[in-house]
């Protein structure tokens, strides 16, 4: 008997290590998040520092409630408090989990690295991007830090709500078709590069004004593309033909 | 009335349900650490399509569990049948109801180092369950259909009403309740 005893007592000092250990590595997560994103200092996207902290907090919180709820009652509902403790853990944070991170999905899809990830397709336009040794378009506006940060969506995305719109719906389809290998190399724009996304920025800017003040009439309704003279001497992306090559 | 209804086990799958949604809930707090610490393509899909409808299926277990429980707990003597050898409820179950035996027998199971003790018999008139709703600890034992067994069932809320508005019923539970109590006790 005495055995017994000294052995259920240890069990239940592994137990309740265990326990501990687990409460204390989910409740130190939020240090190892926040100590993630360090960002340039001049560059503070509130959406990204608030929510982040705010997404880890409510996950920690809800991963906190779910585990004391299975330890103390075992799926059992003994009265209000029990039931408290499995609509907080399984509904009210769960929701606010949804919401807040749809939003910050909604932040982080236009990171040049969340474009960079599908990395068998993007990979070569963003390395051509981020190369300081390449004369496209791409890689002199993010050089010259022309566009500041989300330099993949910025160019790629029509301006306006619609336009945001558009490019999540057809980025939720280039997701599924990047993970079921569905897609073709090379891959191509939907749609030929429309004269606004480079006139949201550019238009009647002086500099601008000065070389294509006499035609800007034709650029605006689109009867001449931006595309016709700046891809000969600056293409979008210069790997752009290598990725053609090597898929042939 | 021949359906047979198995309500006998709802606290048991409820529990289950409970514990598989606060599984699912985990998994979904999962997904959103993994697309807190990578925000990749596959990750972003994953957390914005699945995360919602797990968190959709928590909340329907939820909102199912807690209206059955309500109903239940609520019931005024709806009727079940159980077969020779099915179990009415388990010890260590959480109890909503009492049962009184409209026909036939069940018996009273204490299982004791794995070995079952049938401690008592009980038959049409009697009743049984109501310990657990008196005291609101779990079921002391486990009870079992010896044949073809039809049960009123009570929920708790009403059997407490039960006694509190008629005192002689009130009596005779609460005798019954120590008589078994101390039976239980001389048993062990």
């Amino acid at each position: 008997m005495g055995n017994g005893r000294i052995e259920k007592g240890d069990t239940d000092v592994r137990f309740r290590r265990l326990q501990a250990a687990l409460v204390a590595s989910v409740a130190l997560l939020p240090l190892r998040l926040f100590a993630q994103h360090s960002g340039s200092q001049f560059q503070q996207d509130p959406v990204e520092q608030y929510g982040a902290r705010a997404l880890t907090v409510i996950i920690v919180t809800g991963i906190l409630v779910v585990l004391y709820s299975l330890f103390r009652y075992r799926g059992r509902i003994t009265g209000p408090i029990s039931w408290a403790f499995l609509a907080l853990g399984i509904a009210v944070l769960p929701v606010l989990t949804s919401g807040f991170g749809t939003v910050l999905v909604f932040e982080r899809a236009e990171r040049v690295e969340f474009c960079e990830s599908c990395h068998l397709t993007m990979k070569a336009f963003v390395t051509d991007m981020k190369n300081p040794q390449s004369q496209s378009l791409a890689a002199v506006h993010y050089k010259n830090r022309y566009i500041p940060d989300d330099q993949c969506y910025v160019c790629h995305t029509s301006y306006g709500l619609f336009g945001t719109f558009q490019a999540k719906r057809e980025g939720m389809h280039d997701v599924f078709v990047y993970y079921t290998h569905t897609f073709k190399l090379p891959i191509k724009l939907r749609h030929p590069y429309p004269n606004t996304d480079c006139l949201k920025c550019h238009a009647e800017s002086a500099k601008w004004l000065g070389v294509h003040g006499d035609f800007k009439e034709d650029i605006f309704a689109g009867k001449t593309s931006c595309l016709d003279c700046h891809a000969d001497a600056n293409p979008p992306h210069t790997l752009a033909p290598t990725v053609e090559r090597s898929s042939r | 009335m021949n359906t047979i209804k198995k309500l006998d086990a709802d606290p048991v799958i409820s529990r289950r349900l409970l514990v598989a949604a606060q599984i699912l809930a985990l998994l979904a707090y999962g997904l959103g650490l993994l697309f807190l610490l990578r925000s990749t393509g596959g990750v972003t899909f994953v957390f914005s399509t699945l995360g919602p409808a797990i968190v959709g299926l928590c909340i329907v277990i939820l909102v199912g569990v807690t209206i059955h429980r309500f109903l239940r707990s609520h019931s005024l003597f709806s009727y079940e049948i159980f077969q020779p050898g099915e179990i009415i409820f388990q010890e260590g179950e959480e109890g909503d109801c009492a049962y009184f035996i409209q026909s036939g027998e069940v018996e009273v199971i204490h299982v004791d180092n794995g070995r079952e003790k049938i401690v008592a018999s009980l038959t049409e008139g009697q009743y049984f369950g109501e310990i657990a709703l008196i005291t609101s600890h779990p079921r002391n034992a486990t009870v079992r259909a010896v044949n073809a067994t039809k049960l009123a069932v009570l929920g708790k809320k009403n059997f407490l009403t039960m006694l509190n508005l008629i005192p002689s019923a009130r009596n005779d539970i609460m005798l019954t309740v120590t008589e078994r109590a101390m039976k239980q006790t001389a048993s062990r």
